[in-house]
């Protein structure tokens, strides 16, 4: 899974050029190939809901009510709020989602953020921080 | 079954959170509960057509921590595995005991853990069965978080549900749970080879099952000592 992950992360770094078809196919194909059996092991927060598979890197913090899965990668040191759900996503490290958001077939590269009031995004690659449907806009790009 | 006890159980499912709250609050209380309702149903009839396209067959498993639930499914799977194509869906508030019990009979299982929730509902078997592709499987089992209450506000779409009492848990424990028996298919009353040494009634324990819904099928079965699992097996339409 890390070697995926890592192809992912490269192509994710080069924001100059996202080709985002190109990222959703590797993601789709991490979810059918690498993340059978995955589970949740460690996490700071209270009881979330899980639905198998789910992956969480380490000291991911997670907020009251959050569901996850299934097909959801977080990685180490991420943040995800209160009332949150995400489904077939990846967060990379050091992400924070802000309250009340429902992320679904996303993307999330490291260190972005997302603080604002818009619960549904959908088929995207987010790169970078957010604190209003208008950031969104100039940081995400269509899958 | 009689107008009072139908009375009684309606009056038991609007005890619920709305009884906390007053005037227009209270209105909004049920008129948010009702509609999670209904989309629940809406969900579980959309699951159970699916279920049936793909010519799949379905069991929702209801029961008590330490009913036997786990045991009986083990059970049926060391009778089934070879000869269908299973996927078993646990849920517990937490841990996956559950899905690592039921991986070891070569089984595919995903393990829910619903958190504060305590019964699984029909968004989180349709978030599964979306991510799935159905023709890979001939039988879908469910084992619902364990308790005798909370599952019966929600269905989930499967063929059939059962409910699973055991010996130990008293012969009260089928009329203290009307609502659940009322909307299962088959009732099984495990462990039934401590009843004699336990002393308990079981003939009331069946009768209190027929009296709540008729129509329901009751059996009597041991995991431990594997008395009755075809039977139980035959009653949920499988081949052994």
């Amino acid at each position: 899974m890390k070697e995926k992950l890592e192809i992912i992360r490269e192509l994710l770094a080069n924001n100059q050029e996202i080709d985002a078809s190109k990222i959703h196919i590797l993601m789709l194909d991490l979810f059918k190939t690498q993340f059978k059996g995955l589970h949740v092991e460690n996490y700071i927060g209270d009881y979330p809901t899980f639905i198998e598979p789910v992956y969480l890197g380490d000291k991911v913090k997670l907020g009251d009510d959050v569901l996850l899965g299934p097909n959801v990668y977080i990685g180490k040191n991420s943040e995800i709020g209160d009332y949150v759900q995400l489904t077939n996503s990846i967060i990379f490290d050091n992400v924070k989602i802000g309250a009340n958001i429902n992320l679904e077939n996303c993307i999330v590269a490291k260190d972005s953020s997302l603080n604002f009031n818009n619960p549904n995004i959908k088929n995207c690659i987010i790169i970078g921080k957010a604190d209003s449907e208008e950031d969104l806009k100039k940081i995400s790009f269509s899958i | 079954m009689s107008d009072k006890e139908e009375r009684e159980i309606q009056r038991f499912m609007e005890l619920d959170s709305n009884k906390l709250t007053k005037g227009k609050e209270r209105e909004l209380a049920i008129q948010i509960e009702e509609d999670i309702m209904n989309q629940n149903e809406v969900l579980a009839d959309q699951i159970n057509q699916e279920f049936k396209k793909y010519n799949i067959k379905s069991i929702d498993i209801v029961g008590a921590i330490g009913a036997g639930k786990t045991a009986i499914i083990e059970k049926i799977l060391e009778k089934l595995a070879s000869k269908y194509r299973i996927l078993v869906i646990c849920g517990d508030v937490t841990t996956r005991v559950d899905a690592n019990r039921i991986e070891k009979h070569n089984v595919e299982s995903i393990q829910i853990n619903t958190g504060r929730e305590c019964a699984l509902n029909a968004y989180h078997i349709n978030q599964i069965i979306k991510n799935k592709d159905l023709n890979n499987y001939d039988l879908i089992i469910i084992e619902n978080v364990g308790n005798l209450i909370c599952p019966s506000d929600f269905i989930l779409g499967t063929d059939k549900r059962v409910t699973i009492v055991s010996i130990t848990e008293g012969e009260w424990v089928i009329e203290k749970h009307p609502m659940l028996f009322k909307m299962s298919d088959v009732a099984v009353i495990n462990k039934i080879d401590l009843a004699e040494i336990l002393e308990t009634d079981v003939d009331k324990m069946i009768n209190d099952a027929k009296k709540i819904n008729p129509n329901i099928q009751v059996i009597t079965t041991s995991a431990k000592t594997g008395k009755n699992i075809d039977k139980l097996i035959e009653i949920f339409g499988l081949e052994n």
